[in-house]
């Protein structure tokens, strides 16, 4: 008895404690490749802080770093959270309404309420639809904006090739016959491959990727719970990437254990591609960091067994030791709860610091006291890996002094100017980062289209 | 023990006390019923790790500390309402064995609503068998005590 009252004290005094602040911990030590990880609690009342999302002022904007200049290219979206460029330079905004998950818990219900406080208060709902945005000489003034394609069951990820728009709905990928330059989409989509959705689709993003080939595509899919609360049957097929053949539909997990994964991007010139991950919560504020890594085939990257190789979760019944044995470490931390989402590698020109690196949209934490990520970042790339500190590009979407959100950023993207699209979806804007004072000269030649290896 | 009512103390309890006492046992016996098969259902998860038992106890527990504070608040009126009358011991640790009952349970729900394995286990469980064997023994008590209240 005299351990379960220690437990029962050392899980009160943490819950106490944790009431106003996290403990004391230096946040960048979880950035790189080493992350320091220090020991799991388990709280009574798990740290959650999230700030109310009030919109942006009129006037205001993110802050960049220096050299850097930040526009809005597109407002009065609702909830954009993905970017897509076509060839032509038409820029795609996803915008996405989460699917209603069943209550389970009555935690379900305090949680639903708390998180939800984050939402823009008053500003326009959701919806499932893809705007197309063109600014073709790129003064960041937008010639037009429509809506390409409406009532889409909550779509997050996008990709053309080859004469098709592939979008992954949440229950799976349909395809678009589309010509860029097109600015509506009536056909009829076809189904390409289901993706695994259902009743309780906890984590609902599907984003996706064409290999450098265009024959095959690539979709996440995040797991279907925190840490398999939902029991193992509901994770089928789930915290993988799948391997999707673009001509026959067929489907399989190309790696697995990667809980949240979102935003695949290949490094440009390789048939190397990566992702963002959003790791296990409620462990807590400086567990598990959240990591971007390039993915292997038939690789397991530890969830829900394991964490960063083989840190056991004390939470996962039964365990798996073979399963444990074989994770695979993430190439690249990015700190605990910031939430990223959007991944986008820079190879144009227009600001020569950034190339070859990679972009990342960090949501942002609710499942810690002090704020954290809410922010775009750059991570540095040499050889092809992730290498060196991590540097803030984008931030001001949270006043934590105020407890007020503006906005928070989701998705990444690079323009056919070289410029860097910030998709934000509680702030109902499209952003674009180009260095300060710089004026668009003519465009420069569309990218190559993707086209599939016959 | 000997219990003297006053004959005017008498008019009061078998009127508007009798009622009270009828309800408050009522109320009374739901969070023990609930509490103990919230229990039942942590022996199952134990026994299995299937997570239909985890849920089902932790919206038992819910529900055993909803009853539970009605059960306390008839229970306080019931209490206003004669408190003036001679009382055996019997009611002043009903009252403090039902509130550390509710309190452990209240630190259950939280417990419960961890995700995974350690919902249940170790803490979980524990707490589930405590709370649901003071409330058995709370609705004894307040039984006995209203038995000899009565007689």
């Amino acid at each position: 008895m005299s351990r379960l009252r220690n437990l029962l004290l050392a899980g009160l005094a943490a819950s106490f404690a944790g009431a106003c602040s996290d403990p004391a911990f230096d946040d960048s030590s979880q950035i790189g490749p080493d992350p320091v990880l220090p020991r799991p609690t388990q709280f009574l009342i798990p740290p959650i802080n999230v700030a109310p999302g009030k919109g942006w002022p009129a006037g205001k904007t993110p802050t960049v770093a220096s050299g850097l200049e930040i526009k809005a290219l597109a407002t009065g979206l609702t909830h954009p959270r993905f970017i897509y460029v076509l060839p032509n330079g038409d820029i795609l905004a996803v915008q996405a309404k989460p699917p209603a998950e069943p209550v389970k818990r009555p935690k379900d219900l305090v949680f639903g309420y708390v998180i939800g406080k984050a939402d823009s208060t008053g500003g326009p709902r959701p919806d499932n639809r893809i705007s197309l945005i063109r600014d073709a000489n790129g003064d960041g003034t937008p010639e037009l904006q429509t809506v390409l394609l409406d009532n889409l069951n909550a779509p997050f990820g996008v990709a053309f090739v080859d004469g098709t728009l592939y979008v992954a709905n949440t229950d799976g990928i349909v395809a678009f016959p589309y010509t860029p330059g097109q600015t509506k989409i009536t056909a009829p989509p076809r189904v390409l491959a289901p993706l695994p959705a259902g009743a309780i689709n906890h984590h609902w993003t599907k984003s996706l990727v064409a290999s450098p080939d265009g024959s095959k595509l690539y979709a996440t899919v995040g797991s279907n719970s925190n840490i398999v609360e939902n029991g193992f049957d509901a994770e089928r097929g789930r915290a993988s990437v799948w391997e999707i053949d673009r001509r026959t539909g067929a489907g399989r997990e190309f790696a697995s254990g990667l809980r949240n994964p979102n935003s695949p991007a290949f490094y440009p010139g390789t048939n190397t591609f990566f992702v963002v991950v959003n790791e296990r919560d409620e462990l807590g504020a400086h567990l598990v960091p959240d990591y971007l890594t390039s993915v292997r085939e038939g690789g397991f990257y530890g969830w829900p067994y394991s964490y960063y190789g083989q840190h056991l979760d004390p939470r996962v019944k039964p365990q798996n030791s073979l399963k444990v044995a074989a994770a695979i470490k993430p190439d690249y931390a990015l700190g605990s709860h910031v939430a990223p989402l959007g991944l986008t590698f820079y190879s144009a020109s227009l600001m020569p610091q950034f190339r070859g690196g990679a972009f990342i949209g960090e949501h942002g934490s609710w499942d810690r006291h002090n704020f954290y990520g809410y922010k775009v970042v750059y991570v540095p790339f040499a050889g092809g890996r992730p290498s060196g500190t991590a540097l803030d590009v984008v931030t001001g979407f949270i006043d934590a002094e105020a407890d007020r959100t503006f906005g928070r950023p989701v998705g990444v993207a690079v323009d056919r100017f070289g410029a860097l699209l910030i998709a934000d979806d509680f702030g109902n804007a499209i952003w674009r980062v180009t260095p300060a004072g710089w004026k668009p000269g003519p465009a420069p030649a569309p990218a190559a289209p993707v086209t599939a290896a016959r | 023990m000997v219990e003297y009512l006053p004959d005017d103390e008498r008019v009061r309890v078998g009127r508007g006390g009798g009622a009270l006492d009828a309800l408050h046992a009522l109320l009374g016996a739901f969070p023990a019923a609930y509490f103990l098969l919230a229990f039942l259902m942590d022996i199952a998860f134990a026994r299995t790790a299937y997570w239909m038992w985890a849920d089902f106890s932790i919206w038992l527990i819910t529900a055993g500390l909803v009853a539970g504070a009605l059960a306390v608040l008839v229970g306080i009126v019931d209490w206003l309402v004669r408190r003036n009358s001679t009382r055996g011991h019997g009611w002043n640790w009903h009252a403090l064995i039902t509130i550390v009952a509710l309190l452990l349970g209240l630190l259950n729900a939280f417990i419960h609503s961890r995700d995974g394995w350690t919902a249940v286990v170790p803490e979980g469980i524990i707490l589930s068998g405590v709370t649901a064997l003071l409330l058995i023994v709370v609705a004894f008590l307040g039984a006995a005590s209203s038995r000899r209240a009565a007689g």
